[in-house]
């Protein structure tokens, strides 16, 4: 029997990067006898190394990439999207106990002996065909309004960062359970060979504030095969962990270094029979190839200065949110199936005028790049890109509040998103809160939904997309009944 | 291939697919039973319904409505319906068929019934014939199936097999030897018993166990602080060193701190269900975080030891396994009464917790003790010679006079800390009101300079005052003292009292004293220190100068009072006596506070008056403060030494109980705020029942049930998951689903005599152990002919030896030990080695002490990884890359992934290049001259064996070409030998060496090297 043959009965998908055996290396092959294969089969088919799952997707997709743009700590809906032009005559009163209801908070404010309403200080105007109503911090964003849907009554269960980032990543509050990308790592595979399916960005950022944590929870694979875990490419140091041979190794040392383990590992294979082996050869293979066609992803130089001027000066710092964000343009333009950027320090408690303002050009500038250039290659058609928090904060101010200094408490009861590109109605504002915007009083969006549209567009019924572990069939969107909230589908 | 009737098992083949299928409407969960039918029970689904309708009539398949509906062809009545994207396969509905047929039998699930002692099966007399009984057990399968055995692996494969099993490192090349050459009778046994008896057995084992008490070395929420607790994970080496049995490592994890006298090392084991992740997020409610702790608790317990997901029932009754949601909170009432608090305070050490001394250091602190004891006896002893007159005695008694003791005066009070950076004038550059300088605020919003550490006397009616003078073209909102005298509730406001939210306004806590004082000069502010809250006797330890924006000077602070020594507390003993005669007060010891409040001053016995007065001479009186304040001293420092060193000696993290026990509720829908119905303390029915010793089970009496005989699941569990160690894969192979969900077992059994025998062993482990590598199935060779890989790609019929990945300690120490690199010592606080640059810091909270990965050097760089240390929100990237567990909750199985990026640390890591070079200097050292003996004393390091001709040609070649290249490159020769802290070997030549390393490179990566073949 031909071990390669055999090697394919036994692959399921195995590993990390997949099914690689067709595309070993030519030596790995020669060594493998594999030209035999080649007279006996013809030319094998260029495999991928990642494919899809049997039966995936389930339907057309509308979006074939996502990119997650994650504000973590918690953007402000009141002085970005929620537009409350009466809440001005509102200014240092009480929030009255009928909008409160008895609400829980959190304890950072629960002692607090009142609630005066902190009315945005920023200017809100209608931008777009559309007429969409946004602060004035997000200038650049009001340009490509009219691609956007924007969400102004998402929900959450949580009410403190590391549960809600946790819920909002991975569809639970307590870890343990697989990541959005990793879901759509697992059932859609990748077009790229030579990269990872789902990659994660953590840019820098502005605010002075202490910024909340990240955790690799947020992108870990949980209970999925541990090779759909997110790999965070790093702007400082190697993009990922060890791309660079050791100092006084060249590419053409670790060639000929790979010829002879190829050559030594062909005969482990002989010996034992394992179809483990033959992954590995094709794994060690992969990563040189790796070696070469990760420098050249962050390798930005061939981009023309008008893309350069379209995401803003920052796009030259590694590092930063514009950078990350061309950086998400170069992977999806390369197959790679989620990316993932999370921005932190939008945690305004206190301060928030001007954390915010710091946060906001970070942001804005490139998100609307991000949307503008997506869309001059042809590429927004197909790639879904979203933008938000884990929660909304507070209309009340939390200590100390003046016409221009506030801060704003947890409230995971209604806070804004977009969505826009593959699958998705552009234009179009969804949901309503109330005039303090502490309550949705219009469709509300809870995060699962949110989860059921992504998947939604992604051509996958979240219902049926499911893994077995600890005993129950795991979903994205839990077990409480969710659906995909068809007034944004475009 | 068909099944007969007779071969149906209703566990095997039945119950998995009703449990998949059906039971999620149609099982235990009665909320969300459908159509009133159960079909986990044999009376539920063969008794008809009012309308006379039967699911099941046994051996019917007409009359059975269960038939009927799997097959119909309408969407409103096929069964499963189509909304639950479940269809039966024809497969799956002609296995039912069948079971009807054949009489619908129906079976316990096999996992609760109590394993009964199975002799292994007869073999015959033939010497071929499997001598081992876990062998007899094996072959009646491989009869089945029809395949045999594989031959025993070679003895060098089967060492090294061994020695990772056991100790996680590789034979030395010398051991290797004496083994092959070893050929009399027993020679393998003997080495399996001298591997179990390194102290490297210990540490092998507990890294499996450290995944299933998921063991790290931070909280693993929000800050994700460091945590101490790795004398834990030390007990836990310790333990299988001394190979603990099974039993007391249950009962001391679960309920050390119940036992009788409870030893240090008992406390230390009850750390087991302090690992869980904790918060200590500002915000976060502490309800929700105990009721979580206590479902973490219950679940990794439950999940542990019984192999049961009982985390479903949580939120409702477990639709697959016989656990009611009722059931999981009587469970989770044994856990949930836990001392530890909500928020871990982001704390090295939240309580509660024990310190953790040597006997060294137990002496230490006792010759503390007895050079305290004798300091306090001195002290006792000079309080007796003291001469003291009352001045309330005197006539005429003295005169009573006013005193102002300063606290501010030209800088930083001596033996005071300061926060802030006060800035000093003198009058070259400023107005000054007294003494050399004064000092000056300015700026936006809230500045102030605070002093702590102080011990400033309150007198009686006092006042306290300090001079400022305000700048007019800059006035601040509000200037402010505030004091510390137990807290900082002690506050007076000048100016608006708004423009600062400390405290409550009118309050001792904020008292507004009135509008700013005038600009331009110099003013005393006074203000009534009784107002403030602030009592006399007792001393403020705290000083803040505060103003909200503004150009302030201060200058001249403290305190005014009127002293009258007769009647003064603290010159005359009477008028001490007097006011706390009848109060209970909390400055003064227990035992003499029980005579002031109880005993009437005209009742006082002598002695009691003696007691009192030394007391007060001692430790009140300021006439003898200058003879009293050295012998205090002395003790004070005794004090701090013997603090200093206990805070220095580790601490650990263990289980203690409140004192009063919560209530446990069920919690509807699994919501901290919606307790329901009211649980005691009980276990689920559907398993034996819990004999209690008190009047309330507690946790010592469920961990004792846990290991008792009757028990059907903690001895198959535990045996599987060691059989999973050594074998790749549980002979359950969801080892942590023993539930319906779960598979059945490959050999069952197989399982249930290995339990009863662990059981009854005592539960020796290592005497289980022993019994799985002395099998024959163990010793097999790990070859695979294509044809068994084809009809058995997961080795379930044990037909062939385990071959694995190694783990990824296991791949580090690997490395490191056969460079020579490795340092051996057990135990301590975890060490920082190597770490690529932003892996904590990308995601680390600002705030956090787990922020910035401060690598350590030297030996901490190569020692084993167990003791790497272990940060929960990014672990570190050699364990992550290869399957190792973030350590947020339970583990037992861990995945073998192979990726490129595996290939990638595998080559680049510093961490494994500068081990290549070591290997390399080990080959130019004590390998011999000759390039190919080099070559072949790497492959003996590495793979246990000489290479063959043509792998040592290769390698030759490979070799021969990185040497030229080096020869011809010395300036990358330089630094290819330069990688990592160790530098290199004196005397060996860049180049050649450069070419060693690299060719050590090539055999550490190689898929052999990596793998336990």
């Amino acid at each position: 029997m031909n071990p390669l043959l055999e090697f394919h009965r036994n692959q399921t998908r195995r590993q990390f990067f997949g099914d690689t055996g067709i595309r070993l290396g030519g030596l790995a092959l020669a060594a493998l006898g594999a030209g035999k294969l080649n007279a006996a089969a013809g030319t094998p088919p260029v495999a991928r190394v990642h494919p899809p799952l049997p039966g995936f997707p389930h339907f057309a997709p509308k979006a074939k990439r996502l990119i997650y743009l994650h504000m973590n700590g918690a953007p402000s809906q009141l002085d970005l999207w929620d537009h409350k032009p009466k809440l001005q005559e509102y200014f240092d009163k009480d929030l009255p106990d009928s909008v409160r209801n008895g609400q829980r908070i959190t304890t950072m404010t629960s002692g607090q002996s009142r609630f005066p309403v902190a009315p945005t200080m920023f200017k809100f105007h209608q931008a777009g065909q559309s007429g969409r109503w946004i602060s004035e911090l997000l200038p650049h964003t009001a340009r490509v309004v009219d691609e956007l849907a924007v969400l102004k009554s998402v929900q959450t269960n949580a009410i403190n960062h590391d549960p809600a980032c946790t819920f909002v990543m991975t569809g639970s509050e307590v870890p343990g359970k697989a990541s959005l990308g990793s879901w759509l790592a697992y059932g859609l595979g990748s077009e790229n060979n030579e990269l990872p399916a789902f990659v994660v960005l953590t840019p820098n950022w502005s605010s002075k504030a202490d910024a909340q944590a990240l955790f690799t929870r947020m992108w870990s694979s949980g209970f999925l095969p541990t090779r759909y875990t997110g790999v965070a490419l790093r702007s400082i140091g190697d993009p990922v962990l060890y791309i660079d041979n050791p100092p006084g190794v060249s590419r053409e040392d670790r060639r000929g270094l790979l010829d002879a383990l190829n050559r030594l590992n062909a005969r482990t294979h002989e010996r034992w029979g394992d179809p483990e082996t033959l992954t590995r050869i094709a794994q060690y293979e992969m990563a040189f190839r790796m070696q070469s066609s990760v420098p050249d992803l962050v390798d930005f130089s061939g981009e023309s200065k008008a893309t350069i001027d379209l995401y803003g000066e920052d796009v030259k710092k590694p590092g930063t949110f514009a950078a990350s964000t061309l950086l998400a343009r170069r992977l999806v333009e390369r197959g790679v199936r989620c990316v993932q950027i999370l921005h932190r320090g939008w945690d305004q408690h206190g301060n928030l005028p001007s954390e915010i303002r710091a946060q906001c050009k970070d942001i804005d500038q490139a998100s609307a790049a991000l949307i503008h250039d997506l869309k001059a290659r042809g590429l927004l058609e197909d790639t879904l890109v979203i933008w938000g928090g884990e929660f909304g904060r507070t209309v009340y101010s939390q200590g100390r509040l003046t016409r221009t200094d506030y801060g704003r408490d947890h409230h995971p009861r209604n806070f804004c998103m977009w969505m826009a590109g593959g699958g998705i109605k552009g234009g179009i504002s969804y949901g309503e809160t109330d005039d303090f915007s502490y309550n949705v009083v219009e469709n509300p969006v809870h995060i699962n939904d949110l989860n059921a549209t992504i998947l939604q567009c992604m051509g996958v019924d979240h219902r049926r997309f499911t893994f077995k572990s600890q005993g129950l069939d795991q979903r994205l969107t839990g077990v409480e009944e969710s659906h995909p909230i068809q007034a944004l589908l475009a | 291939m068909s099944l007969c009737a007779a071969d149906i098992s209703f566990n095997r083949d039945i119950r998995p697919i009703l449990s998949d299928h059906c039971f999620s409407c149609h099982g235990f969960d009665a909320k969300k039973r459908k159509a009133g039918l159960r079909l986990d029970t044999a009376e539920g689904a063969l008794t008809a319904n009012k309308e006379g309708r039967v699911a099941i009539r046994a051996g019917d398949l007409k009359a059975s409505e269960l038939w009927h509906r799997i097959g119909s062809t309408d969407p409103d009545s096929v069964m499963p319906p189509p909304e639950t994207h479940k269809p039966l396969s024809d497969v799956q509905k002609d296995l039912l068929r069948r079971w009807i047929e054949s009489g619908a039998p129906y079976q316990k699930h096999w996992a609760f019934e109590t394993p009964a002692p199975v002799p292994p099966p007869q073999t015959s007399s033939t010497p071929s014939a499997p001598q081992h009984p876990i062998d007899a057990f094996l072959a009646e399968r491989w009869r089945r199936e029809g395949v045999s055995p594989g031959p025993e692996a070679d003895r060098a494969t089967l060492l090294r097999r061994l020695s990772f099993d056991l100790r996680g490192l590789p034979p030395t090349p010398a051991e290797v030897d004496a083994f092959v050459g070893d050929t009399r009778p027993g020679s393998y046994e003997r080495v399996v018993d001298r591997l179990l008896d390194t102290p490297q057995y210990g540490e092998q084992m507990a890294r499996h166990w450290l995944d299933v008490a998921r063991y790290a070395d931070t909280h693993g929420l929000h800050l994700d602080n460091e945590r101490q607790i790795w004398p834990y994970r030390d007990w836990v080496v310790r333990a299988f060193n001394r190979n603990l049995p099974f039993d007391q490592f249950t009962i001391e994890q679960l309920a050390g701190d119940l036992l009788p006298n409870p030893s240090q090392d008992q406390l230390v084991a009850t750390g087991f269900n302090r690992n869980n992740v904790t918060t200590g997020e500002g915000g976060a409610i502490d309800a929700e975080f105990i009721f979580r702790y206590a479902v973490e608790r219950t679940a990794t317990t439950a999940q542990a030891w019984m192999g049961l997901t009982a985390g479903c029932a949580v939120c409702h009754d477990h639709k697959f396994d016989p656990i009611s949601q009722k059931e999981f909170y009587s469970l989770y009432a044994f856990f949930h009464s836990a001392a530890d608090p909500a928020m871990d305070g982001n704390a090295l050490r939240t309580p509660p917790v024990v310190p953790v001394k040597s006997e060294k250091d137990a002496q230490k602190l006792e010759e503390f003790g007895t050079r305290i004891q004798e300091a306090e006896r001195a002290v006792e002893a000079r309080v007796k010679g003291l001469s003291y007159t009352d001045p309330a005695t005197l006539n005429p008694p003295p005169q009573a006079r006013d005193i102002e003791t300063v606290w501010l005066e030209d800088g930083t009070p001596a033996g005071a800390r300061v926060q802030g950076s006060p800035s000093w004038v003198t009058s070259a550059d400023g107005p000054v009101k007294s003494g050399k300088s004064a000092l000056r605020q300015r700026g936006d919003g809230l500045i102030q300079t605070v002093y702590e550490g102080l011990s400033l006397d309150v007198p009686a009616a006092a006042k306290v005052f300090a001079w400022v003078r305000l700048d007019s073209s800059s006035l601040p909102k509000m200037i402010m003292l505030q004091f510390f005298q137990g807290d900082w509730e002690h506050r007076v406001v000048w100016g608006d009292p708004d423009a600062t939210d400390w405290g409550v306004k009118g309050k001792p806590g904020r008292q507004p004293a009135g509008p700013l004082p005038k600009a331009g000069d110099w003013v005393r502010l006074e203000f009534d220190a009784e107002a403030l809250g602030l009592k006399a006797g007792q001393p403020v330890t705290g000083i803040a100068y505060t103003q909200n924006g503004g150009t302030v000077h201060w200058d001249l602070a403290g305190i005014g009072g009127r002293v009258d020594p007769a009647r003064d507390p603290r010159s005359s003993f009477s008028a001490w006596l007097a006011q706390h005669q009848g109060k209970d007060s909390k400055e003064i010891p227990e035992s003499l506070r029980k005579i002031l409040k109880e005993v009437p001053a005209d009742q006082r016995t002598p002695e009691q008056t003696r007691m009192l007065r030394e007391h007060y001479l001692a430790r009140v009186c300021t006439d003898t403060r200058t003879i009293m304040d050295p012998l205090h001293a002395i003790v004070a420092d005794l004090r701090r030494q013997r603090d200093a060193f206990q805070d220095q000696l580790p601490q650990t993290f263990i289980w203690r109980d409140m004192d009063k026990p919560r209530e446990s509720f069920v919690m509807v829908r699994g919501q901290y705020d919606a307790p329901g119905e009211k649980v005691g303390r009980a276990v689920p029915a559907a398993l034996p029942a819990l004999k209690a010793s008190g009047p309330t089970p507690n946790r010592l009496d469920l961990a004792r049930w846990l290991v008792s005989p009757e028990h059907p699941l903690t001895a198959r569990v535990t045996v599987n998951r060691l059989w999973q160690q050594f074998f790749g894969i549980g002979l359950v192979k969801t080892a942590d689903d023993f539930g319906s969900q779960g598979e059945p077992p490959s050999h069952p059994e197989l399982l249930d005599w290995l339990a009863v025998s662990f059981r009854q062993s005592g539960w020796d482990v290592k005497a289980l152990v022993r019994s799985l590598v002395t099998s024959a199935a163990y010793r097999q060779s790990a070859a695979v002919p294509p044809a068994l890989l084809q009809r058995d790609p997961e080795n379930r019929w044990l037909a062939r030896g385990p071959r694995f990945r190694l783990d990824a300690e296991q791949l580090r120490d690997n490395a490191l030990f056969v460079s020579g690199l490795l340092d051996g010592t057990l135990g301590g606080k975890g060490v920082r080695p190597y770490q690529p640059p932003n892996i904590w810091e990308p995601v680390g909270y600002s705030g956090s002490n787990t922020r910035t990965y401060r690598q350590e050097s030297g030996a901490a760089l190569y020692r084993r990884s167990l003791y790497v240390f272990f940060k929960r929100t990014a672990p570190p990237p050699f364990m992550a890359t290869f399957d190792a567990p973030n350590r947020e909750q339970f583990c037992s199985r861990r995945e073998r992934s192979n990726t490129p990026l595996q290939a990638l640390q595998l080559l680049n890591d510093v961490q494994h290049f500068e081990a290549a070079r070591g290997l390399a200097t080990r080959m130019m050292t004590e390998g011999g001259t000759r390039p190919q003996d080099r070559i072949g004393f790497a492959f003996k390091s590495v793979l246990s064996r000489p290479p063959s001709p043509d792998e040592a040609q290769v390698v030759g070649e490979a070799f021969a070409r990185f040497q030229q290249r080096y020869q011809a490159d010395p300036e990358s020769a330089r630094k290819a030998v330069r990688v990592g802290e160790s530098a290199p070997r004196a005397g060996l030549p860049d180049a050649e060496l450069a070419a060693y390393t690299l060719t050590a490179n090539l055999l550490l990566n190689l898929d052999e090297t990596v793998t336990r073949n």
